[in-house]
């Protein structure tokens, strides 16, 4: 494990050549392969050394970040054209790079809360330093102290998890068994901050419409996954009082999905669509989490995957049409299958594999939360039928918007996907639709 | 291009005509598995499921979407994106085949949604207003039917499995299973356009012609009658098929009658679609899957046709649908009349041709079954009243004068449609009876009274003569409809379900998420959160620096109250 992170480590110098834009590119692509080899041992955390190893949970979200911060900087060609502190730009993604390979690939509990809270600050530095309008400072403050402001209870609770295991080892933590209820709060809060839950949801839409197409990717491609990931290590210890609490936060995260996704009807920027979209869909990971059973530990895991994929992929749509028309705003970004069909084609494909359609990743996803939450209780049926419709009637409200029509006559030129643009979305689309061959190296977990 | 798919699907039409017949002689079943994944004692499974009954309707199929493609070759021939349109249809046409031959709910999916979202390309694929809002209607109402295709996989769970033709008499009596068994039947009915959700199929019609001839006359709304056909085991003589038959018999029986007040000639033919959708669905909720089949099968090939006949008509009167603009048509264009005509009066199930076997079956069916008047009433008021809108198009079209424009030449000569129909032609002339040679190999016994057995003719002969009376009618006749007018409104407008489907629904959802968005996430959430917070924090510090301005009386002032604490305190002691 410690191999990979050294040659992140030895990727930084590679920035502050000239002319090396691409090259980075190339070795987090190399980096992803040889990461693809590593030999997991999947229903076990393996390849232990000093404080990392890695589980087949782990292992697809570092795959995942791996593959997301290299689309991100594929994405960001402008900034290398334009020269705009792309050298910065490339250590700020290789830092980011460092503090999520680091946060999944802890066994430490303690490191796991260093490394999460650490990743916000290269995402900050994203949003500030290449967002576009200078209300990119309130949206930075939002995302700063939305999470920070509940992830002190959770370093207060992890020390106090230490004082009675008297060690930070995720492994051994499935021997204990926390029966408290401040404990509880305080630890799995910060985490619904990070997913967004619903009510704490505000800083994500914020974030998104005023961050880099880098930064929109990596925060609903990876940032939103953390919550996930740090929900189903830490609730191994709360399993008691979690059947009791749990429903709190299944139903919240239910209803709050489908306000969530009806919201999504009113907005008239692309970027703040897919922000509530992302919402949506994590409420009901959220949901799946919280039933703990294994079809809801799973789905959330194919969902949270899938969705990195799929929403990193539609926010570099929004940006591609960003780049042309120099707007977000659905009332300018129309008919743009006259103007760009191949584009259009992959707009459909993103956004039905956003509706879930099959055979994406979020299919298989959807199913297995679907099924968690309605063996743990019949009646979120209703909630589920909601979110699950309205998710399709977003999708296509996006699409037959953006795509259909008569475009935008102020238009005074355009020009045409080019070839790393489609290539950018075939690398999203592809995994989501292709891993559900192979799906039992993600499903089978214990 | 459009050679090449033509050629491609017509042979795997006649591939699965030969299979057809091999397997429907020796009885053969072959069903494939591919185990995606097992765990928890579950099992996920893309299987694939050959019998007659899914050779037969892919062999139908292809057959019509060949000839489809082929058609448009010529209707769509200036059209700029042709190849994206071809491909729409193919990707269409494979998801149908997904659909025919997968007999598991999940891998089903696959097929199911695929048609929905591959309608919704095809239907917006015109860049204008009606087709948005239709597609977005179509897509939509399709959607319902995934969600609950999604939710019957949950409920499906317990089994372990979702191939669900093992469990279907087994487990007829489960709690889930009835569950299970209400949502496929509001997902077929979605699909299948019954009654709350019928009004996307009219809608639809804002395709292209071809498409409308392929997805919603024979393929995609079939998709719902097929997929009950498969779960008939499960839900004969339950409680639900008794819901579905009143459903599906008001159907029939709404879009019979807002069939004679419509004027475009494409929703007319949707109409009668639904109509016959109805039909199947009816006949399948009674109890007879075969004979749903059966017309399903037979319809497809008539309306198929009759949709090409009328994307003809269209193209020569200038892309006019209006029927009372036509007239007289079986003058100028013969070849496309015949085609019309014999179509249509396939559809009314004049004897020998294909319409007559599948429907006067069922008709009889329906006479000796043990019904009550209301089902039998609307049965066979039905029947007349496609009689009725079908020689009411006939007339409007074909007989009565021409009233387009004073100076025309309309062609009858484009030889790529008129072959593409001629095929669907021969095929729905021969195939009702070939089929029923074909899968009755046990004849149905019917045996009934002279005068229910004339019911068919009679109400027939009395919807042909209102039909013909109506095509006459002048102008101020017309204006007696405003005697009912609320009435006529009432049933001219589909029962309102487009009103109701649509504006009716919307706003409440969109007003309700309007005050979502500025009571909550512009609202509360904010003030509990973000702003209100930072107001608390900012109000504070500007407190203490008022303080920290050194305000002599404010100093004094606080000197003093200090002065009297320590007092206090030293009281106290």
């Amino acid at each position: 494990m410690m191999k990979f992170l050294f040659m992140i480590i030895f990727m930084i110098p590679l920035c502050f050549l000239q002319k090396m834009f691409w090259m980075v590119q190339m070795m987090m692509f190399f980096l992803m392969y040889l990461f693809l080899m590593l030999n997991v041992n999947l229903n076990i955390f393996s390849n232990l050394s000093y404080v990392m190893g890695c589980d087949i949970f782990s292992y697809g979200l570092i795959l995942l970040s791996i593959w997301i911060c290299s689309l991100m900087i594929m994405s960001s060609e402008n900034l290398f054209k334009m020269n705009f502190y792309s050298n910065f730009f490339l250590l700020n993604i290789i830092f980011l790079l460092i503090m999520l390979y680091m946060t999944f690939s802890v066994v430490n509990l303690f490191l796991f809360y260093f490394f999460f809270e650490g990743s916000l600050i290269p995402t900050l530095l994203l949003i500030m330093g290449w967002g576009y309008q200078p209300e990119r400072i309130q949206a930075g403050m939002y995302l700063l102290f939305y999470t920070l402001f509940a992830s002190l209870p959770l370093f207060m609770g992890i020390f106090f998890i230490f004082d009675n295991m008297n060690f930070f080892m995720m492994y051994m933590m499935k021997f204990y068994n926390f029966n408290l209820y401040l404990l509880y709060i305080s630890m799995i809060l910060s985490f619904l901050v990070k997913m967004p839950m619903y009510f704490i949801h505000l800083w994500l839409p914020k974030a998104h419409v005023e961050a880099p197409v880098s930064g929109s990717m990596i925060l609903a491609g990876i940032m939103l996954k953390l919550g996930g990931y740090g929900l189903m290590r830490i609730l191994i210890i709360f399993q008691e009082i979690n059947m009791k609490l749990s429903f709190i936060w299944i139903v919240v995260s239910l209803i709050g999905g489908f306000y969530v996704s009806l919201m999504c009807f009113c907005q008239i920027d692309i970027k703040s669509l897919i922000a509530y979209s992302s919402v949506a869909h994590m409420s009901i990971v959220i949901g799946g989490i919280m039933t703990m059973n294994y079809w809801g530990f799973l789905g959330s895991y194919i969902l949270m995957i899938g969705h990195g994929l799929c929403s990193s992929g539609m926010f570099c749509l929004a940006n591609i049409n960003y780049e042309r028309f120099h707007s977000r705003s659905l009332f300018i970004n129309k008919g743009l299958i006259n103007l760009m069909p191949s584009m259009s084609f992959w707009w459909f494909l993103l956004l039905s594999s956003n509706m879930s359609a099959p055979p994406s990743l979020n299919l298989i996803g959807e199913i297995s939360l679907i099924n968690s939450l309605l063996s743990w209780s019949s009646l979120t049926m209703i909630m589920l039928m909601l979110i699950s419709f309205f998710s399709a009637g977003y999708s296509l409200y996006l699409y037959s918007y953006t795509q259909h029509g008569k475009f935008y006559l102020g238009l005074y030129s355009f020009y045409m996907g080019v070839s790393r643009e489609y290539l950018m979305l075939m690398l999203h689309w592809l995994p989501l639709n292709i891993i559900i061959l192979k799906i039992d190296y993600s499903m089978i977990w214990f | 291009m459009c050679f090449i798919t033509f050629f491609f699907l017509f042979m795997f039409s006649m591939i699965n005509l030969i299979f057809f017949v091999y397997f429907f002689m020796n009885d053969l079943v072959i069903m494939m598995e591919w185990e995606v994944i097992s765990f928890n004692s579950m099992s996920i499974i893309m299987s694939i499921l050959l019998d007659w009954m899914s050779l037969l309707f892919m062999m139908f199929v292809s057959l019509i979407s060949s000839v489809v493609v082929y058609y448009s070759k010529s209707y769509m021939s200036s059209e700029k994106n042709l190849i994206r349109f071809i491909l729409l249809v193919v990707m269409f046409v494979l998801s149908m085949m997904m659909l025919i031959i997968s007999p598991n709910l999940i891998s089903i999916l696959l097929g199911w949604d695929g048609l929905g979202l591959v309608s919704y390309c095809l239907v917006i694929y015109y860049q204008n207003f009606k087709s948005f809002n239709a597609g977005m209607l179509t897509a939509l109402s399709n959607r319902i039917g995934d969600v609950f295709i999604l939710m019957s996989i949950a409920w499906f769970m317990n089994y372990g499995s979702w191939n669900y033709i093992f469990y279907l008499n087994f487990m007829k009596n489960d709690f889930s299973m009835i569950m299970i068994s209400s949502m496929i039947i509001l997902a077929a009915m979605t699909k299948s356009a019954q009654i709350p959700f019928s009004s996307w199929l009219p809608a639809a019609m804002a395709a292209p012609t071809p498409v409308s001839a392929l997805v919603h006359s024979s393929t995609l709304v079939t998709a719902g009658v097929y997929l009950l056909i498969r779960f008939n085991d499960l839900m004969l003589n339950t409680f639900f098929f008794k819901i579905l038959l009143v459903l599906s018999g008001l159907t029939m029986f709404m879009a019979g009658i807002t069939a004679n007040y419509e004027f475009d000639l494409k929703k007319i033919i949707a109409l009668s679609t639904l109509s016959q959708l109805g039909l199947m669905m009816s006949i399948l909720s009674m109890g007879f899957p075969k004979l749903a089949f059966f017309h399903l099968l037979t319809h497809a090939m008539f309306k198929a046709l009759l949709f090409m006949c009328a994307g003809v008509i269209i193209h020569m009167m200038m892309d006019i649908q209006d029927i009372r603009f036509m007239g007289g048509l079986s003058k100028y264009v013969p070849l496309t009349s015949l085609c019309l005509n014999i179509s249509n009066l396939s559809l009314c199930g004049i004897p020998f041709l294909s319409g007559f076997y599948s429907k006067d079956m069922i008709l009889e069916m329906v006479s000796m079954s043990n019904l009550n008047i209301m089902v039998y009433f609307l049965y066979y008021f039905s029947t007349g009243l496609t009689m009725f809108y079908t020689i009411r198009l006939l007339f409007y079209t074909m007989i009565n004068d021409f009233n387009l424009i004073s100076i025309f030449n309309l062609y009858d000569e484009d030889y790529t449609m008129l072959k593409s129909m001629f095929i669907l032609l021969f095929m729905s002339l021969v195939s009702g009876s070939l089929l029923s040679w074909l899968i009755f190999f046990k004849p149905y016994m019917i045996y009934l009274p002279i005068n229910m057995k004339l019911m068919v003719i009679y109400v027939s002969l009395i919807g042909g003569l209102m039909g013909f009376m109506i095509s006459n009618m002048k102008i101020f006749s017309f204006n007696k409809f405003m005697f009912f007018f609320k009435l006529s409104n009432f049933l001219s407008l589909m029962w309102f379900m487009p009103n109701l489907s649509t504006y009716g629904l919307n706003i409440y959802f969109l007003n309700f998420s309007k005050n979502l968005l500025k009571n909550m996430d512009m609202g509360w959430s904010e003030y509990y959160s973000g702003q209100g917070f930072f107001n608390i924090i900012k109000n504070y510090s500007v407190f203490y620096q008022f303080y920290h301005m050194n305000n002599f009386k404010i100093y004094l002032f606080s000197f003093i109250i200090w002065l009297m604490m320590i007092l206090l305190l030293l009281l106290m002691i």
